[in-house]
């Protein structure tokens, strides 16, 4: 996948990661938006039985979403860990955030709710794992 | 199910009692729902195994797929009323000139949200269909959950002899415990007219409380001092349980 034009226009800073390096710490604070802009990460959780791993997103890929839509929490539910070296682009909350205001009620609760479903599917599957 | 208008809007609200189907897996469908009150479950079918994949609650919106740009009509999934439930109903065409407003950026990350959920979707399906082989497995063989548990109390005499079955290596002793991976072996120290090494593997021949014999192949994982004075403590586990003999001692081990 292309890393589209108009994601250019939100990237505020672009950070490099080494191989296995951690680009968001499940558990710690946080609410930045990444894109994937070289490279691969994977996306991991601990559970019981040890990390696991949910995803692999692709250059074009965004992850962080969950912090940043999911009100108050800004707690990452996953880490992310590059696959090889990885670019990544942050992209900029403030300009997402007045994005996000502009959008009509109907709008708002279908990201919001798909966002949250997003991460509880996510969860579900990490304990599903654990069980099986 | 009741159509009903609400005071506060023109939308159109859908009653449903609690495992009304609102949703099936397949059927074609344009309309967007919110969940307004009550518990609604999403889930698929995969070889006539129901998968639970989500549930939603107050708030909560069903069906986005049709506006994010997918091309399809058909429903990817089925969802039904876990409770009594209130759905507000909305038509895309509702939607589409706030949709077409909408920073690009927000299409991308809701588009990517749901690429993501799709396949987080096929892991928990995966799983599922996993854990419901797993359990039948289980299902078939009854005496699994306890092997590895459950050990019993006992105080049964035994013959045992080496591998090869040489006469002079036969000792006697009494089983003080016993489950379907092994045992705890008791025997006179003086008795012994060879020295037990660890690792040695030995063929035992009982005769349980209900009366069946049985022959098993053990190896000797510890040799310790018994309790009284003059006896050693064999722990064995089981190397070679035939059928049979497996399901005499799972008999003799289920909970009484």
């Amino acid at each position: 996948m292309d890393v589209k034009q108009f994601l250019y226009s939100y990237i505020a800073k672009e950070e490099y990661y080494e191989d296995q390096e951690h680009i968001i710490d499940e558990g710690r604070r946080g609410d930045w938006l990444y894109v994937v802009l070289e490279g691969q990460v994977k996306v991991k959780k601990m559970t019981p039985k040890g990390v696991l791993t949910l995803d692999t997103l692709q250059k074009g890929e965004i992850f962080g979403e969950v912090s940043l839509w999911l009100a108050g929490k800004g707690v990452r539910t996953a880490s992310v860990v590059a696959e090889g070296p990885a670019k990544v682009g942050i992209l900029d909350t403030d300009q997402l955030l007045k994005d996000y205001e502009s959008i009509s009620p109907r709008l708002k609760s279908l990201m919001k709710s798909l966002i949250m479903r997003f991460a509880d599917t996510t969860k579900k599957a990490a304990i599903l794992s654990v069980e099986t | 199910m009741n159509t009903t208008k609400d005071d506060h809007s023109s939308l159109p609200q859908l009653r449903y009692k609690k495992g009304d189907l609102i949703i099936k897996e397949g059927d074609y469908g344009l309309s967007i729902y919110k969940v307004i009150q009550g518990k609604v479950q999403i889930f698929t079918e995969s070889d006539s195994v129901e998968i639970p994949l989500a549930t939603l609650t107050a708030g909560e919106v069903i069906g986005e797929m049709i506006l994010l740009d997918r091309d399809i009509s058909q429903r990817a999934a089925s969802v039904r009323a876990l409770e009594d439930s209130i759905l507000e109903v909305w038509h895309p065409s509702m939607l589409s000139n706030e949709y077409k407003e909408m920073p690009s950026m927000l299409k991308y990350i809701a588009d990517q949200a749901l690429n993501r959920l799709v396949r987080m979707n096929k892991v928990i399906a995966k799983l599922t269909r996993k854990q419901q082989q797993n359990a039948m497995l289980k299902r078939k063989d009854p005496w699994s959950p306890q092997r590895r548990f459950y050990r019993k109390q006992v105080d049964l005499p035994f013959v045992a002899e080496g591998i090869d079955s040489n006469q002079k290596d036969r000792f006697t002793g009494s089983i003080k415990d016993i489950s379907l991976s092994g045992a705890g072996l008791e025997i006179g120290s003086k008795k012994l007219a060879f020295p037990l090494q660890l690792d040695e593997i030995i063929v035992i021949n009982t005769t349980l409380p209900n009366k069946k014999e049985i022959s098993v192949t053990a190896q000797i994982i510890s040799i310790n001092q018994g309790k009284s004075p003059g006896t050693l403590l064999l722990g064995v586990s089981f190397t070679e349980l035939s059928p049979r003999a497996s399901k005499d001692l799972g008999f003799f081990l289920l909970p009484a």
